[in-house]
């Protein structure tokens, strides 16, 4: 093992290397490998005894355990949701992806949004089957903020930029927060 | 060994085929993406379902968590599609990212339902898919019997057994890269590690004697 991987859900988008010495040079065959790479997935090397397994494997997971339609239908569809006319802000701090150094301390999930010029911190508490956001908007400013995923609402953030998300339902949530001088969405995450 | 006996011809099952998805073609659908093609964002999705796919059930989601990390991973490409400085590494982005996210959702503990081999049996005896057609035909029934077996063997396996060869049975086979970036492990481990684990899935296959 190197250490713990990068966590991409940093800024910048896509992480510059994958985790470990495999990253692909570029500029190589095409596939972004050397001819012969001995890790080369698709190497002749590969081709071993063991090969006809793995496919039977694989075509065992293609009937047992396939991707269930509906979500594939949800992942094509999730294209037109894109929100061409907004900043992006990344998650840059969740409390979910860190060690646990309290006893019992999973709750709230504290979760902070970070775009140019604007902080969105929010605090996460689920309940049974319901959960619930309380949010800060920093420099505190007003903002009408739209939730999205499972029931989309619309919020208010009051002059302190504090709002809340009552009666949250588990699934992909992000906020599209409209200000005076601009439109900030946050990253999809898992509630 | 045994094993050498579940090959795709003895089995006669149908699937989809190593189809050509490579990192060009994943590139390109990507970037037109990017311009705005539904298209090939459609392709893209597509192309590389199997694998996010199989990263969520390597980390024995249930399906409710995992639905939800898959939509949530799409999602998030969705966000990303005008800053990508590597297109060729959306395999890898993908991979990672629902790594995280599942590992966030298994912090969470929220609901503790991990994938059993019954669960995933009992669906594939329950749906209504062709393949599920198929496998339920009356010619079918020993190479459904195969099957069962088979995965019955895979989960037996080891943790860490289980979860690389359920991320390296996506269709396509990923690269190793992208193996990498699911796991968090280093590439060069992958594969020995495939070797022992693929090896030990024979054996156990052959104790019970299934060819």
């Amino acid at each position: 093992m190197n250490g713990p991987p990068p966590d991409t859900d940093g800024p910048g988008g896509f992480p510059a290397e994958p985790d470990g010495p495999g990253s692909f040079p570029l500029g190589t065959d095409g596939r972004g490998r050397f001819p012969g790479d001995p890790d080369d997935p698709d190497d002749p090397a590969e081709d071993d005894a063991e090969a006809g397994l793995e496919q039977a494997l694989r075509d065992a997971a293609a009937l047992l355990d396939p991707v269930p339609t509906e979500l594939v239908q949800a992942a094509v569809d999730a294209y037109t949701l894109r929100t061409l006319d907004a900043e992006l802000a990344d998650l840059t701090f969740d409390s979910l992806a860190e060690p646990v150094l309290v006893r019992g301390g999973r709750q709230p999930r504290l979760a902070t949004f970070h775009a140019p010029g604007v902080t969105i911190d929010v605090e996460i508490t689920v309940m049974g089957a319901i959960g619930r956001v309380l949010g800060q908007v920093i420099p505190a400013q007003p903002a009408e903020i739209e939730v999205r995923g499972r029931r989309p609402a619309d919020v208010s953030a009051d002059a302190m930029g504090r709002f809340v998300c009552d009666e949250v339902p588990p699934g992909p949530f992000s906020l599209r927060c409209r200000f005076p001088a601009a439109v900030v969405t946050t990253e999809w995450i898992v509630i | 060994m045994s094993a050498g006996g579940l090959t795709r011809r003895t089995m006669m099952i149908p699937a989809p085929r190593d189809v050509a998805v490579d990192r060009d073609s994943i590139a390109s659908l990507f970037l037109a993406a990017a311009e705005g093609d539904a298209a090939a964002w459609k392709a893209l999705v597509e192309g590389m379902t199997p694998l996010v796919w199989s990263v969520i059930r390597a980390h024995r989601l249930s399906d409710a968590d995992g639905a939800e990390v898959f939509q949530t991973t799409w999602l998030r490409l969705t966000q990303h599609l005008g800053r990508i400085r590597e297109p060729e590494k959306v395999g890898s982005w993908l991979a990672s990212t629902a790594r995280h996210e599942c590992l966030k959702v298994i912090h969470a503990a929220r609901r503790v339902s991990p994938v059993g081999d019954l669960e995933i049996l009992d669906r594939g005896s329950g749906g209504d898919t062709p393949e599920d057609e198929l496998i339920r035909s009356e010619e079918a029934a020993a190479d459904s019997e195969r099957v069962r077996q088979l995965w019955q063997a895979f989960e037996e396996l080891g943790e860490t057994c289980r979860r690389l060869l359920r991320v390296l049975m996506a269709s396509p086979r990923p690269h190793y890269s992208d193996v990498s970036s699911a796991l968090g492990i280093p590439v060069g481990s992958i594969g020995p590690t495939r070797q022992r684990c693929l090896r030990r899935l024979g054996a156990l296959l052959a104790e019970r004697g299934v060819r």
